[in-house]
């Protein structure tokens, strides 16, 4: 076939182009990725104590949590089509990632010296990163499916950025499981778990994410 | 407009004809088409010096890609860094199926200044799209023979094939990406 052939087959009856396609395509798989994180976090972990929802606590983690996943679903959305701007979502990431260590680091800087190494690692250092991780699954794999559908000309950046979203999300339905109090817990072991799921969609992208 | 034109006169003259076809302008669209097949021709045959036979069948592969994924378009963006965006992924892909490692040594954001003087001459592609649109699905053929080849109308073809109008344009879209599939992984005769 000529292309001019294939170009007079594409153009007939094309139409008007399909509107804000990245957002219609995360938005669903944000939404089912998080409603599957916080299923299997109460499922598995069970919930936290009633009282705990009167404290700032849980509502701060999930604060976190959903502003991390806003902004890394806006570069995930801007890594998904093709010679798109990056430098403001990732501006807005890196502030809130920031903005959360310092106030880790500042209530840190709050407790009596002994004391802080005991609020930094909590009960849980050394699982609360995995949880995270494996509640990021379903999120992971809804992400990578929505952003498959468009046209990530960097595979490798768009599944990290995937990952990140994925992992935010986790993050959010584990705040409803997860009884640690203190924000430098947060800051460190919660985003380690968010940037291990970043690090596996970075991993999957270039063979998951062809067109 | 002359092929050889400057790239910013290029894109300054394609994008009021791109928004025009993003909003439904058929004919402004086949024309943008047109001339992106040209400027896409142009810079593909500059990097496929080792395999010049696939230039063309990379052309139309792109211009598919395109098609499929209009709606990634973001209108504060030149249409034409957006389509060698495009073009350049379609390029990587083909070279990694050759067995060339990966690793574009011309800056990823270089984008403008990679658009050469375009080449009109269509050489014509190796692989033949229309036996190519034989190996679709019966539902998938049907909906594209009727609307695009015999000219169609959408509510025409659902009359005739007792479907609904929007199955029928489900089933053209499918059959498209069936075909840009088969495009990738169809090896030449």
């Amino acid at each position: 076939m000529k292309t001019d052939t294939l170009i007079d087959l594409l153009a007939r009856g094309a139409g008007p182009a399909p509107r804000a396609l990245a957002w219609r395509r995360l938005s669903p798989a944000g939404v089912a990725g998080l409603l599957a994180s916080a299923a299997l976090a109460v499922a598995a972990f069970g919930p936290v104590p009633a009282a705990m929802w009167a404290t700032a606590i849980p509502w701060a983690k999930m604060a976190y949590a959903g502003a991390l996943a806003l902004a890394a679903g806006w570069l995930t959305a801007r890594l998904s089509q093709p010679a798109a701007p990056l430098v403001r979502p990732q501006r807005v990431a890196a502030a809130v990632v920031l903005a959360m260590a310092a106030c880790g680091a500042v209530s840190l800087w709050r407790e009596p010296a002994g004391a802080r190494m005991a609020a930094l690692l909590g009960q849980s250092w050394a699982v609360c990163p995995l949880n995270v991780l494996a509640l990021s699954l379903p999120a992971l794999a809804a992400s990578l499916w929505a952003v498959r559908g468009l046209a990530p000309t960097r595979p490798r950046a768009a599944g990290f950025a995937a990952g990140v979203l994925a992992g935010a999300l986790g993050a959010c339905g584990y705040a409803l499981s997860c009884p640690e109090a203190s924000p430098a817990f947060v800051a460190v072991w919660y985003t380690l778990g968010i940037a291990l799921t970043g690090a596996l969609g970075a991993a999957l992208g270039p063979r998951v994410l062809r067109w | 407009m002359p092929v050889d034109a400057s790239p910013s006169d290029f894109e300054s003259a394609l994008k009021p004809l791109w928004l025009r076809a993003q909003s439904g302008d058929d004919a402004a669209y086949r024309q943008c088409l047109g001339l992106l097949a040209a400027r896409l021709r142009a810079y593909l045959k500059r990097r496929l010096s080792a395999f010049p036979d696939e230039v063309e069948d990379l052309v139309q592969e792109t211009l598919l890609a395109l098609h499929l994924q209009r709606g990634t378009y973001d209108p504060t963006l030149p249409v034409s860094a957006w389509a060698v965006a495009i073009a350049r992924h379609k390029l990587v892909d083909l070279w990694r199926r050759r067995g060339r490692r990966e690793g574009l040594h011309d800056a990823l954001d270089d984008v403008d200044e990679q658009l050469l003087a375009a080449e009109p001459q269509d050489a014509g592609a190796r692989r033949d799209l229309g036996l190519l649109l034989n190996l679709l699905p019966q539902a998938q053929r049907e909906a594209i023979v009727l609307t695009k080849l015999e000219g169609l109308s959408v509510a025409e073809a659902a009359a005739r094939t007792q479907a609904s109008e929007s199955a029928i344009k489900v089933q053209v879209h499918r059959g498209l990406k069936r075909l840009a599939a088969l495009v990738r992984g169809d090896t030449p005769p």
